[in-house]
């Protein structure tokens, strides 16, 4: 077993991935010599050399653009966005291209590809570093949709959507790339979509989330339990496929949930989730699904943290919810 | 008048700080050693912000040491407050010598109330409405549409004002770049596009940027003349920039102007240049430096001694000192600030949010 960040996780799938198989390549600005600006692909450039980790001009729409070709024309590029906020040069490919070839083409050509970026805030990065973008590419059908908070979750995760047959958008929550250290084993593994993680059981109140907003629920249930109140964690994990089942069946249990992400709220991910809820379990509610989410600003610089759900922010929900 | 598409950059004093122009120089006395002293300001500031950044008042610096002469030159080549500007993040050069208040800088990097900007973005992104700045995005190149657009806006209008807009050599890989020189070329624009070509997009040096020779020659395929300068002559810098806004100003439409300069700083604070360029490479850079050639330039004209410049370095080191001073003791941007600005008017679901934050405040 290795202790290792979210960051080192990331690093280790992809030279997994890279050794396992000569079609998969990775692409982006600065992964080459640099090792990407977060370190992600440090010491791939000197391993697999310059065809197979490829320091891109800056331009996104060339990168993910790109990536679709060589994904339709046989490789299994894993296209790295600096930061999620500078993905939207790139959008058009994205949505346009790499979402639809499958369907469009009526199932002829496919499109394997992996595109990886840092996400969210808390960095004191301002509004184009710190978005959270999720929602466009889990509204955009035929993009599946991917975001670890745990570094063993990383590494199974991205391999995972190295290996799968669909464009992957892969979510790094920037601020835990190295806040979280873990135990990983040695031997290779891989997780599957579409199965959240339970992170702590209890009986009274359900916290689904997913990403970096998964430190700060831990942290509210830990506050919780000292007034005793059990508060059940749930990690997504994936949102495209996303976990319905785990997530009804503990909030058919305890009757109350609380939607936590750091997007903003508007028509988010957040707000599908507690539609479901709501859709589903009516019955058997206690109390409304409540969504806590980033405002519907853009992200500012300051507040940095404060944009985020808090400790706090969620606590007041959970009171809301436990009192209703 | 400047030949566009050179294979050699347009050089205007040597390294030894003799003129080699072929034209006579026709500025003043004072107007050289404005160009002088706001080169010197803008060394300082970058300084100044690097302290900022290691007593924990500012969380981001992009060191723009290197590129002075460039920036000077095109600040004096506009009429600041009439023209319009549409900057990237390492123009504080720029910015400071267009009469940006030194004061309003240092409060955006520190997100204090002072910033007409409201701290809502992180630091090196300034922006002033009263001195037609165009508030710094980040994302790479996608301010360049916007300037274009904003000079159709004075061309349809009949203003009589011109857009500057800068960049890196890595912008002119982007979409939006070609985008925008190519919707100015086709109206013809007044405007000018100015690459600050530093030779190195984080890592990625420009032989990975692009395969032209040069950024200059990416004009010819907008249908507008492209010059290639010496970015470390203020001169040089100047005066092609003067030449190009001119040109624009008088109905010709645009010009890309490649100002070539070093940045003698890591990318930003967050970087570690060492891994991608040899020290060897900056060091021999840096004896090229824009203030010192300047400096023999004028000291050969009988206007600068050593002393001359410590006082010089002096005065605008006090001047900043005072400014930084009152940028930190304001106050700092309050938090509900965050719901302000987002619309004309506060909808309703913001007022909703408004009180959920106050509520944990
Ligand atoms: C659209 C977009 N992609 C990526 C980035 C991340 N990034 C910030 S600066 C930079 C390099 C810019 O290089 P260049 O344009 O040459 O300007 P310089 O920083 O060298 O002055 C990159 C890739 C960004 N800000 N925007």
């Amino acid at each position: 077993m290795a202790t290792m960040t979210i960051v080192q996780a990331v690093k280790r799938a992809l030279d997994e991935e890279m050794a396992r198989d000569e079609r998969v390549v990775v692409l982006g600005e600065d992964v080459g010599k640099r090792g990407g600006v977060f370190l992600a692909t440090e010491g791939l450039y000197q391993k697999y050399g310059p065809d197979r980790v490829i320091d891109t001009p800056l331009s996104e729409a060339a990168i993910i653009g790109a990536a679709v070709g060589m994904a339709v024309h046989g490789l299994r590029p894993v296209a790295e966005i600096q930061f999620a906020d500078y993905v939207f040069p790139g959008f058009d490919q994205l949505v346009s291209q790499a979402a639809k070839i499958r369907y469009r083409s009526g199932g002829q050509f496919q499109a394997p590809m992996v595109v990886r970026m840092p996400s969210g805030g808390g960095v004191k990065g301002g509004h184009h570093h710190s978005q959270s973008p999720e929602t466009h590419f889990a509204h955009t059908a035929g993009l599946k949709v991917v975001v670890p908070s745990t570094p063993y979750d990383a590494l199974g995760l991205l391999k995972t959507a190295i290996r799968d047959d669909d464009p992957v958008v892969f979510m790094e929550p920037k601020r835990l790339y190295r806040s979280i250290k873990e135990e990983v084993p040695d031997e290779e593994y891989t997780l599957p979509f579409g199965e959240a993680a339970i992170r702590r059981a209890g009986s009274d109140l359900t916290m689904i989330t997913y990403g970096g907003p998964t430190v700060e629920s831990l942290k509210a249930a830990e506050e919780l339990e000292k007034v005793g109140v059990q508060a059940e964690v749930i990690d997504l994990r994936t949102l495209v496929p996303w976990d319905k089942e785990t997530v009804l069946n503990s909030v058919a249990k305890t009757g109350r949930a609380l939607v936590i992400a750091e997007a903003p709220r508007m028509a988010s991910f957040a707000s599908e989730v507690a539609a479901t809820i709501a859709e589903e379990l009516l019955d058997q509610l206690l109390a409304p699904p409540i969504r806590v989410t980033g405002f519907d600003t853009p992200y500012p610089y300051i507040p940095d943290r404060l944009y985020m759900p808090t400790v706090t922010r969620i606590l007041n929900a959970a009171k809301k919810a436990l009192e209703y | 008048m400047f030949q566009p598409f050179t294979e050699e950059p347009i050089r205007l004093i040597d390294e030894k700080g003799n003129w080699i122009g072929d034209f006579e120089l026709d500025l003043s006395e004072d107007a050289l050693l404005t160009l002088y002293r706001n080169m010197v300001a803008g060394r300082l500031l970058d300084e100044r912000y690097i302290v900022l950044l290691r007593t924990g008042k500012t969380s981001f610096v992009a060191p723009a040491a290197g590129h002075e002469a460039a920036q000077v030159g095109m600040a004096a080549a506009i009429r600041p407050g009439f023209d319009w500007v549409f900057p990237y993040y390492r123009d504080k050069t720029l910015l400071l010598s267009l009469g940006y208040p030194a004061e309003q800088l240092f409060a955006q990097m520190a997100g204090t109330v002072l910033d007409p900007n409201k701290g809502r973005q992180m630091p090196e992104h300034p922006g002033h409405k009263d001195l037609n700045v165009f508030t710094v995005a980040s994302p790479i190149a996608s301010h360049v549409v916007p300037a274009v657009g904003a000079a159709l806006s004075m061309k349809f209008q009949g203003t009589g004002q011109v857009v500057l807009t800068t960049f890196g050599d890595g912008a002119t890989s982007e979409g939006d770049w070609h985008a925008g020189l190519n919707f100015a070329g086709v109206q013809g624009a007044p405007i000018v596009f100015a690459a600050e070509n530093n030779r190195y997009a984080i890592s990625v040096d420009f032989s990975k940027q692009s395969a032209s020779a040069r950024i200059a020659d990416k004009a010819h395929a907008y249908g507008m003349p492209g010059y290639v300068v010496d970015g470390m002559d203020v001169l040089a810098s100047y005066y092609v920039m003067r030449e190009a806004v001119s040109r624009a100003r008088e109905g010709l439409g645009p010009a890309l102007v490649e100002l070539l300069v070093y940045r003698y700083g890591p990318h930003s604070s967050a970087d570690d240049d060492s891994v991608y360029r040899p020290k060897e490479e900056v060091e021999a850079w840096k004896k090229k430096d824009p203030i010192t050639r300047f400096e023999r330039f004028l000291e050969k004209r009988k206007l600068w001694t050593p002393e001359f410049g410590e006082q010089v370095r002096d005065e605008e080191r006090k001047k900043l000192e005072a400014a930084e001073e009152k940028a930190l003791s304001a106050q700092a941007v309050p938090p509900e600030w965050m719901f302000d600005d987002v619309y004309a008017e506060r909808p309703w679901h913001l007022e909703e949010q408004k009180r959920i934050l106050l509520e944990e405040l």
